[in-house]
This record gives structure tokens, C-alpha cells and sequence, in this order.
């Protein structure tokens, strides 16, 4: 199943037309940047979406999906050409076993993914579970543990199965941002992104919440990022609804690690619109967008994963400082061997002797 | 018989030397009348048989706690494998008598006959038929002469009367002791006799009589009336050791002397004792002591005979204080002038003689070379220095120490050829160089439904043997297997074979080296793979280790030492069942195990070998005082991989364990008293670098790290911290405690391949705080686990520092 080979890209051909044409111009745009090949990683929780998500990206049934079991022990990696560009996607199995991470699922990804270079993840989770837990931060974490912190500069949140109605009480608007900040936390916690950039990022959503003109808004943030002398950049991806339906997807990219939001929709009975786009409840032709997304991502100027021995077994702890150790056992033996016995001997000489014994030894002088 | 007289052991048979001496000294200078008497120590005299019992009972009460250490393992248990000579109970010499009561237990009568002299001049006077009648009217008095030669006289009333005072004086009377006759005692007429004489002679008294009054139940009533001595006022007091000094010549004064012959005669004698006292070297007895004695001296005007008796006793009472068993006051010389001069043989050691024993008390030649013996012995039992009880109890201990002996006297015995001497005999009797033992045992192990059926009973049990004492040197060889199950021995075998080398740079080298050498093998479970809290069951994984070491123990004093030396080892990780497990094992909730944990062995195979350096000095001034301790602690611990061995390990492992014991409150020193309160603070730090296996991973949690957690519950880590404090106040016969401890992994967790901490979810740090009381061995404690919040009560054997 897993074809290494590269194919025609020939789902490419289904797509309705405008998200054709979108996707070539990015296509393009990439090529431009000196990027031919594209290698998207998916990961997260099982049964969150992560085949049919890549089912839809590249428009063919590429990996088998079943509604009720789960996929696959075994990452899978697709890969299509057009045009001199390829798209490889890796499509791997749920990351978490009986409540916990399987660390064993990860471990073969790992070795599946030896001597690849990773130039996006998604990290796939539904749109309509309510709450965060330990466990997705466990599993940020895992993910963090195995590929660094660098992974997530390349990273995208993804949403799946957006088309839902929100419970009672909560717009649509409402609880994606919800959803998003609550994940984003997490992200950050597992992946231990530094607390101030944490806050910054709260700041921003902060501003968002409340959705003025984002201009002015933009003035306020700036100042207070220059006041924290902090370099940042506010992106945000706004289409042609965005006067109605604002803040579709937010990207905040601080210190140049931008973690996108990216809602995404498989079913069948997804919303079209009128060029047969697969469109989310805001309207928006989710695929292009997200390409667009991966595409601002890959080309934010961060560095892309290599995935290499050393990066899958992590630092060898036992290796290091070891040709420290002549100089520690040295120092042990000259400055802690060395003082005990000094020590030892202090002892023996300040020992409190018997009196009948210093008698013996006529220093008594008739005193006791 | 399995009895022994403890009066053997030390038995300074001191009496005849002495009573010559006094006899001279009173000869030579008039004036000083001295006791013989005096120079017995016992203060309990006896009819009869005193003479003879009262050497042995001498020192009884100083020997008692010889006695207790030496013999009562051969007492007690005389089969024992010697293993148990002198268990070594070193405290509690007051009480020296209590063993000997145990030891004796078959054998009362001897008992009671060696402690109750009464019961003896029973036993010897009885056999012809009680006593007889005095046949005399009631209530007359009849001198000593008129007494019947061959009749035995029952004394049913003993008293004293002081012509001086004209008053009778009661028994507590310090006279009293000086006579051995007792009332119910029988005496024939010799006896008494004999006992005037002596009395008269002592020169504590100027007349002494002895007078019978007849009772009408045929019993006689005794009335000793006496004068007692005086001498001129003295102001001074001067306290000698006439130890070792000869014996200045007798020359009888002749009864038709003239009184120019008498003068020159008294002259020469005078010249003769200033000498005497000019040679004799200056005595132990501190200015304290002296000047209170001369308070005694000036408080009362003449110098009596109960006044020199008074002093006497004190002055002897600071030397058997102190542990001088053998000093005695021996004369008073100078009476009749300004100074008091007080004649002390302090029992100044004139030879060592170490002799070994049979099992039946034969000296025989002994398989021991005499300089492993003789270095254990402290310098102050040699030739030239006191003897002195303490000394003994050392050279007792330290010969103990050595475990080649299962019976060990230390018998000082006047020295026959060297008046005033002592002789320090050692007798040993040594254990057995080869011994075997097989002990075996059936544990019937539950089967399937919980029944033992017949293929679970398994005979176990262990083989051992023990080559001691190899060339006389010390040097053994001992071994020992295990198993649980005799028909498939290699499920489960347990081994040991080790050769012990002492004295390795020569047996007259100061320097204390041994060298060890054993093979062994152990099976522990791992705390690396244990669970947090909340965490289900974790598979357990045994750590097997079999391999061989060699070390050099340098010891300095008892406590602090340095050892060094290397192992090689072979490790093999198994998990329940017995199968080599290269990783850490997790249950799964749906009730499968998935192999996939942090990896046991450097190796990844599940068996490593390798072969390190390993060196631990340790610092101990730590002593008891009232039986808490105090003092300080410090052990470094090293080893140091030398890249032999799978994967070439290269590592430095290194703890360092600081404890201080602070006394908190100044006591006063001796048995029965109070311990201090003391407050303990403890610190380890124990670190990694290099390659770390699993198993040599530190970990957190358990009964020596954090209380109040499992072992190994709160992580396993490369790097690791624990402090703790203890106060401790005594109450009663114990003392109870409150403790605080932390534990910390500082972040090393990550550092442990596979991370075993976080992989079974353990927090890696832990604090802990509690309450406990010791109660004997056991610690009963109450600790408050601070990561949780919750409280448990332990039960734990010895103790955490």
C-alpha cells in the first residue's frame, strides 16, 4: 500500500476547476522559491481524520478509510508529481493507544520517516471534540520529544469535520476560536514554547476575540510588541467573506514560529459552493486554503525537519561529557578522596582518648 | 562440667605477696601498723574458706563482664559453631554478675556455693553431724583459752567493743569487715584462735580479745574487744607506687638490743624507707583525690586506724574506678610523723603471655600465629604499664573481632618472681579451621488452585563451607550455595565463594589492608521499572548479577576506611517469567504487556558485561552517648567504567553521602542515663556521566531515599539529590522522631535512556515529612507523602542513617 513510487498527480484532475487553478498557482509560486517537492507529514490522535484529510488533498483514494476501525499500524507515504513538483504526504497511525501514547506507533514512524526531510506537519484533530486533555498535550509533547521544538515553525493545527453546529449558546465564530485557543494552549504547553511568546500569542487572540478593524488593533499590538522589543509579524488570511465572517483562519506568527489554524471538511455531504468547491460553513473553498496555508508556511524562512539517526534516537545522553571523565575522576580523587582522608586523619587525631589511656601516656600530669 | 568459675579469669592472686609485705613493713618501721587484711578486696569475708574463695570472688564483679563477653557463647550454646564467640555485647559491665547467672544455670549448687559463703562453711562443717554444745552454764564468759580444743562451737552472736569508746559498735562498723567470723558460723577453737592472731597482728588495733559467752541453746556468743591504733596528727599525705620495687631486707630486731642499737636500728630503717619511697615511681592517683584525702587527714586530728582504713578505701575506690583491677592499697608507711604516706601497688604488668587452650583447657600449641594476636592488643597490656580493666575489655573486643577463637580470657595473675607484678595471660581457644554445614528445608509452594500439589514441594536449602584461619594468618576461604530447589538447581541458585586476606602488607605492618576476592551472585528487583502513583501493575524486572570482585580494604580506625578494587560482572535483566527482557514492560489496559519500554542493559540485549573500578571511603566518627549517636559521616562512593565490556561502557558514577548527628543538649555520660536529643541532617548526591544502564540508574522513593514512598516511586534518574533531617528526643528506654525528606532528580530523568521515570508516569521529586518511634529494631513511623497529600503508617526494620 505504501507506494513510494511517484505518481502522475492525477486527482489533481477532479478538482473543480478554481481550486485547480488555485492550487497550480501555488504550485508555481513555490517553484519560484526553489521548491519542487513538498513533504507534508500528518499526524495526531487516532480516528481524528488524518487518511481523509489526505484523501482530500491530493483527490484520490489513496489510503484506505474505515469508519469504524482504525487504519493502518504503518505510516503510508503518497507522493504526486505535476508539473515537476512533487507533493508527498505522510499519512501515519494514531499516535495514541488505550489512553496513552504509544510510543511504539511513534517509534516506527520514526524509523519510517529515516532520511526524510519533513517540510509541514499537520497536526490533525476534530473541530467538534469540546476539550483539551493531558493527552493531546502528551501527544504534542511526544511529537515535540521525537522531531524538536523546530518541528512546529513548519506546523499547522488541523480541524477536521469544521461542518458542525455549535452547541447551544455559541456561533460558529465563537467556538472555533474557542476550539483553536484551547489547542494552541496546548500545543504550546506540550511543546514548551517559551511562556512569554505564549502570552503574546493569548494577547493576540485576545484582540481578536473581539473583532474590531484590525488595523487599529494592529497599532495597539505593535506597540506593545515594541515594547517588549519583540520582532512580530501578524498575518492574517482574510477572503473575500471576510466582512461578514472575520477571522476565518488566524496565523500568529511570533519569533517566526506561526502555529495556522486550518479548518478542514471530508465528508461527502460537505457544502459546495458554486464552482463545486468543497467549502467550509463560512464559505470558504477549504482546500486551496489550506494549501495556500502550507505554502506560507514552507516559505515563512524557517529550516525544514531532516529527519536523521541522531534526531530519532535524541542526544545520547550517555555520550555526554564522557571525555569529561578523566578530569572528574581526577578532580574526585584530588579534592573529595584527598579532603575525606584529611578528614579521617583530623579524626584520629582529635579522638577523645580514655582517661586511663592518656595516663598511660603520662599526660595526664595528676590532673583527672 | 560446662560450668566455668569466672574467678579464674581474673584472679590476681594478690593476698600472700601482700600480707608478707605488710608483715615486713610493720617490722621495719613500728610506728606503721598495716593490714594484711586490708589488702583483700572482697568485702564480704568468710568463715573458713575464706582464703581460698576470696581470690576467686576478688574480682568477680570486675570479671563478671569478662566473663559475660568470653564465655558465655561456650556457656550457653557449647555446640555453637563458634561463629558466636563473644556476640560481642560489650555494654552493661555493671551488671557483670547477671551472665554468670545464666551461664550457670545447670550447675546451682556450684553457683550458690561460690556467692553464699555461708552456705559453704555449711557444706565443709556438716558432714560430721552439726555442731556441738558449749556444756557450760548459760551466760558466763569464757576466755578464748578455756574453750574446749576439740569441740565445734556454733557462734550465734558476733560483737565489738571498742575499750577506747567503751561502746559496743554495730556490724556497719568499718572493723567489722576485718573479721571473718560470722554469726551461725561453726568454729572450733583453732579457728578462733587463728582468727585473733590475725587480727591482732594487722596493726589496726594497739589490744585486741576474744571472749565467749555461753548461751543457754549451747551456742556461743563472741564479744571482740579491742583498742584501736592511733598515730600522731599528720598534715601531709603522699601516695606511692611501690609497684615492682624489691623487697628491702628484714633484719630482725634483736630483743637485747641496747638503746644506741635500737636508735641506729630505727635510724637505718628510717633511711631505708625515705629511699624506698624516693625510688618508688610517682602513683596515678590525680591532686583531686589527693586533696581530698588531706581534707580527711586535717578534718580529723590523730591519725586513727579507721582513719587510714577510710583512706584507704577511698584511694582504692579511684583506682578500681578508673579500671586499675589489680592496685591495692598495700601499707601505710611514716605513721607517727608529719606525713602519711600511702604504699599503692598499682599492678604494673611484667609480662604478656599468650597461650592457646584445647577444648578441655590443655594448653596446647595453637594453629594462630602469635602476632596476628598480639597486634590486636592495645600497647598499654604490654610489659611496663598499668593494668588496667579497660585495656583487657579492649584487648578482649579486639581479639573477638578477629572470629578465630570462641573462647578468650584476659587474666591478669600476680607475677610469683616479681612482687607487685602482673602477669597478663591470654588464653585462647580456637575455633574450628574447617567447618561444612548443610541445612536443607521443604516449602511447599501453592500450586494452580492455590493447593500445594506434590511436584510444587520443593526441597531447598544451602551447602556451605569454611576454611578459616589458612596458615594461621587469618586468611579463609568460605562458600555457600542456595537454591530453593535442590532438583533444578538453576532456576534459582544463590552462590557465594569468597577468600578474605588480612594483613596484606605483613602481619607486623601498622597499616590494616585487607584484601577480599569473591564470586557472586544476586538477584533484585529492579526500582527503575516500577510505577507511579495511579500507575496499574507494572511487570516487574529482575536484575540478575553474577560476576567476580576484588578489593583492598585500608582500614584507619574501626569506622572509616578506604576500599578499592574492581569488578566484572555479567547482568542479565528477566522479567516475570524468567526470560531475558531487553526493555521495560507496561501493561495495557486492555490486559495485554507491551514490551516497549526503556531498554534494561546498555546493551539492548538484555546482558551486558562489564568490568569497572569501584572505590568507597567512608569517614565515621560517629559514637554513642547514652546509646544515641553522634557524630559525622561521609561516604564517597566511585566507580569508574574502564570501556570493558558490551558497548565499550565508559562511565564515572559517583555519590557522596553527608549525615551529621548533632547533639543537642550536653549529658552526662554512664549507663542508665538519658540519651541527648539529637537532630540529623542528612545529604546525598549521587551522579552519572558517561553511559548509564538502567540498572545503575539512581532512583528516588523507598525506606533510605524519601520515606513515605515505594521504592523507586518517584523516578529513576542520572543525577540525583536527597536531604533529609531527623530530630530525635529521647523518651524512656527509646526515643521518637519527627523527620522531613526530599527527594529530587534535578530534570535527570530525560538523561536515563528511555526515560523509565516518565514512561511509568512518576513525578521524579517527592518531599516527605513524618512522625516515628523506634521500638527496639523496628521503626514504626507515620509519613505524609507530599505529592499526594496523604498519610500512611510504615513498619521498618534498622535505621535510615
Amino acid at each position: 500500500m505504501a507506494s513510494h513510487l511517484t505518481r502522475e498527480w492525477a486527482g489533481i484532475q477532479q478538482f473543480p476547476a478554481a481550486t485547480l487553478a488555485k492550487l497550480l498557482e501555488l504550485m508555481g509560486k513555490l517553484k519560484q522559491e526553489n521548491v519542487s517537492s513538498l513533504t507534508i507529514l500528518v499526524m495526531g490522535k487516532g480516528g481524528v481524520g488524518k487518511s481523509s484529510t489526505v484523501n482530500s488533498i491530493i483527490g484520490e483514494r489513496v489510503v484506505a478509510v474505515s469508519a469504524f476501525q482504525s487504519e493502518g499500524p504503518r505510516p503510508v507515504m503518497v507522493s504526486r508529481s505535476r508539473a515537476g513538483f512533487t507533493l508527498n504526504i505522510i499519512d501515519t497511525p494514531g499516535l495514541v493507544e488505550g489512553g496513552y501514547v504509544n510510543d511504539q506507533a511513534l517509534e516506527i514512524i520514526k524509523r519510517f520517516l529515516l532520511n526524510k526531510t519533513i517540510d509541514v506537519l499537520l497536526y490533525v484533530d476534530r473541530l467538534d471534540a469540546y476539550r483539551v486533555d493531558n493527552l493531546d498535550r502528551q501527544v504534542i509533547k511526544a511529537i515535540t520529544d521525537s522531531f524538536g521544538k523546530g518541528i512546529w515553525r513548519r506546523g499547522l493545527v488541523v480541524l477536521t469535520h469544521a461542518q458542525l453546529s455549535p452547541p447551544d449558546g455559541l456561533n460558529y465564530d465563537d467556538f472555533f476560536s474557542r476550539r483553536s485557543e484551547a489547542l494552541l494552549k496546548v500545543v504550546r504547553l506540550g511543546a514548551r514554547i517559551k511562556k512569554q511568546e505564549f502570552q503574546m500569542v493569548d494577547r493576540v487572540s485576545l484582540l481578536e476575540r473581539h473583532h474590531e478593524a484590525l488595523e487599529c488593533n494592529m497599532d495597539d499590538f505593535s506597540s506593545i510588541m515594541l515594547g517588549l522589543r519583540e520582532s512580530l509579524k501578524l498575518f492574517a488570511y482574510t477572503k473575500k467573506q471576510a466582512a461578514t465572517m472575520p477571522m476565518l483562519e488566524i496565523a500568529v506568527s511570533i519569533n517566526d514560529s506561526a502555529i495556522p489554524v486550518v479548518l478542514v471538511e471530508n465528508s461527502g455531504r460537505c457544502n459546495k459552493n458554486d464552482g463545486d468547491e468543497k467549502i467550509l460553513p463560512n464559505g470558504t473553498a477549504w482546500i486551496p486554503n489550506l494549501m495556500e496555508i502550507i505554502t506560507d508556511v514552507v516559505s515563512n524562512g524557517s529550516k525544514a525537519i531532516v529527519v536523521d539517526q541522531k534526531l530519532i534516537e535524541g542526544p545520547n545522553p550517555n555520550d555526554r561529557g564522557k571525555f569529561l571523565i578523566p578530569f572528574i575522576l581526577a578532580f574526585q580523587y584530588f579534592f573529595v578522596v584527598k579532603r575525606i582522608q584529611r578528614a579521617i586523619k583530623d579524626d584520629i587525631s582529635k579522638e577523645s582518648k580514655p582517661l586511663w589511656e592518656l595516663r598511660d601516656m603520662g599526660l595526664a600530669n595528676r590532673d583527672f | 562440667m560446662a560450668f566455668y568459675a569466672p574467678g579464674q579469669l581474673l584472679s590476681p592472686n594478690l593476698s600472700p605477696s601482700l600480707s608478707s609485705r605488710t608483715r615486713k613493713s610493720t617490722n621495719a618501721t613500728p610506728s606503721a601498723s598495716s593490714s594484711a587484711i586490708k589488702c583483700d578486696l572482697s568485702s564480704t569475708p568468710n568463715p573458713q574458706s575464706f582464703k581460698s574463695l576470696s581470690k576467686t570472688l576478688a574480682f568477680s564483679t570486675a570479671t563478671g563482664f569478662l566473663f559475660h563477653l568470653s564465655s558465655i557463647p561456650s556457656l550457653i550454646s557449647p555446640t555453637c559453631n563458634g561463629t558466636g564467640a563473644g556476640n560481642g555485647d560489650f555494654s552493661g559491665g555493671g551488671d557483670g554478675g547477671g551472665g554468670g547467672w545464666n551461664g550457670g544455670h545447670g550447675d546451682e549448687g556450684f553457683w550458690s556455693r561460690l556467692f553464699s559463703p555461708a552456705a559453704i562453711a555449711k557444706e565443709e562443717e556438716s558432714p560430721s553431724q552439726e555442731w556441738d554444745s558449749h556444756g557450760l552454764p548459760a551466760n558466763i564468759v569464757v576466755q578464748l583459752s578455756k574453750l574446749s580444743g576439740f569441740k565445734k562451737y556454733k557462734v550465734s552472736d558476733i560483737q565489738f567493743f571498742d575499750r577506747r569508746r567503751w561502746t559496743t559498735v554495730g556490724t556497719e562498723d568499718s572493723f567489722f569487715e576485718m573479721v571473718s567470723l560470722r554469726s551461725g558460723g561453726i568454729y572450733t577453737k583453732a579457728h578462733l584462735q587463728k582468727e585473733l592472731e590475725s587480727l591482732a597482728t594487722c596493726g589496726m588495733f594497739e589490744k585486741v580479745d576474744l571472749e565467749g559467752k555461753t548461751k543457754p541453746d549451747g551456742t556461743l556468743g563472741i564479744t571482740i574487744s579491742f583498742t584501736e591504733s592511733t598515730w600522731q596528727s599528720a598534715d601531709t599525705f603522699r601516695c606511692i607506687n611501690v609497684g615492682l620495687l624489691p623487697q628491702s631486707k628484714q633484719i630482725e630486731m634483736d630483743a637485747d638490743m641496747t638503746d644506741k642499737e635500737k636508735f641506729e636500728y630505727f635510724k637505718s630503717q628510717e633511711k631505708d624507707y625515705r629511699r624506698r619511697i624516693e625510688r618508688a615511681r610517682p602513683c596515678l592517683l590525680p591532686l583531686p583525690v589527693h586533696r581530698e584525702v588531706l581534707g580527711m587527714l586535717r578534718e580529723q586530728g590523730k591519725v586513727s586506724a579507721r582513719m587510714l582504713q577510710r583512706i584507704r578505701d577511698r584511694v582504692q575506690k579511684w583506682y578500681h574506678d578508673e579500671g586499675y583491677a589489680c592496685a591495692q592499697v598495700v601499707n601505710f608507711g611514716n605513721l607517727n610523723t608529719k606525713e602519711v604516706v600511702c604504699e599503692v601497688v598499682e599492678g604494673d604488668i611484667t609480662q604478656l603471655v599468650i597461650q592457646f587452650q584445647d577444648k578441655l583447657g590443655n594448653v596446647c600449641e595453637g594453629n594462630t600465629q602469635l602476632a596476628v594476636v598480639r597486634r590486636e592488643l592495645p600497647k598499654q597490656l604490654r610489659q611496663g604499664h598499668v593494668f588496667n580493666i579497660e585495656a583487657g575489655k579492649q584487648a578482649l573486643r579486639n581479639i573477638n573481632s578477629l572470629a578465630l577463637f570462641f573462647n578468650i580470657e584476659v587474666n591478669p595473675r600476680p607475677d610469683e618472681k616479681n612482687e607487685g607484678g602482673i602477669i597478663v595471660e591470654i588464653k585462647l581457644k580456637e575455633l574450628e579451621q574447617k567447618t561444612a554445614e548443610v541445612s536443607t528445608e521443604w516449602s511447599i509452594v501453592p500450586g494452580r488452585q492455590g493447593r500445594p500439589t506434590l511436584a510444587s514441594i520443593q526441597p531447598s536449602g544451602t551447602v556451605s563451607f569454611e576454611h578459616r584461619n589458612l596458615k594461621g594468618l587469618n586468611r579463609s576461604i568460605l562458600g555457600s550455595v542456595t537454591t530453593s530447589n535442590f532438583l533444578n538447581p538453576q532456576d534459582d541458585l544463590a552462590f557465594k565463594l569468597e577468600y578474605v586476606h588480612p594483613h596484606l602488607d605483613g602481619v607486623y605492618d601498622p597499616r590494616n589492608c585487607t584484601f577480599r576476592a569473591s564470586c557472586f551472585n544476586s538477584r533484585k528487583l529492579s526500582p527503575v521499572f516500577i510505577g507511579g502513583p495511579g500507575v496499574d501493575e507494572v511487570p516487574p524486572i529482575w536484575v540478575d548479577r553474577a560476576g567476580f570482585k576484588a578489593n583492598i580494604t585500608e582500614s584507619f580506625t574501626r569506622q572509616s576506611k578506604f576500599t578499592y578494587g574492581v569488578v566484572m560482572e555479567e547482568i542479565t535483566t528477566r522479567d516475570e517469567s524468567s526470560h531475558i527482557s531487553p526493555n521495560g514492560q507496561r501493561q495495557l489496559p486492555s490486559g495485554g504487556i507491551s514490551t516497549d519500554g526503556p531498554p534494561t542493559t546498555l546493551s539492548g540485549t538484555g546482558v551486558d558485561r562489564l568490568a569497572f573500578a569501584q572505590a568507597n571511603i567512608t569517614r565515621d566518627n560517629t559514637k554513642f552517648v547514652n546509646g544515641a549517636v553522634v557524630g559525622e559521616r561521609d561516604v564517597f562512593q566511585l566507580d569508574q567504567g574502564l570501556g570493558i565490556g558490551s558497548k565499550f561502557p565508559f562511565f564515572n558514577r559517583h555519590q557522596l553521602t553527608l549525615t551529621r548527628f548533632i547533639q543537642l543538649k550536653e549529658v552526662e555520660e554512664g549507663a542508665g542515663k538519658p540519651p541527648p536529643p539529637v537532630l540529623v541532617f542528612h545529604g546525598h548526591y549521587g551522579g552519572c556521566v558517561g553511559d548509564l544502564p538502567s540498572y545503575d540508574a539512581f532512583t528516588l522513593g523507598g525506606p533510605y531515599s524519601v520515606r513515605g514512598y515505594n521504592m523507586g516511586e518517584l523516578g529513576a534518574c542520572r543525577n540525583i539529590l536527597e536531604l533529609a533531617g531527623e530530630l530525635r528526643i529521647p523518651v524512656k528506654n527509646t526515643h521518637v522522631y519527627a523527620f522531613v525528606e526530599h527527594g529530587n532528580d534535578l530534570g535527570s530523568s530525560k538523561d536515563v535512556k528511555g526515560n523509565p521515570t516518565e514512561f511509568y508516569r512518576r513525578m521524579g521529586h517527592g518531599s516527605s515529612y513524618g512522625v516515628g518511634v523506634k521500638l527496639g529494631l523496628v521503626r514504626a513511623e507515620y509519613a505524609v507523602d507530599h505529592n499526594a497529600g496523604t498519610g500512611a503508617v510504615f513498619f521498618r526494620f534498622g535505621e535510615r542513617f
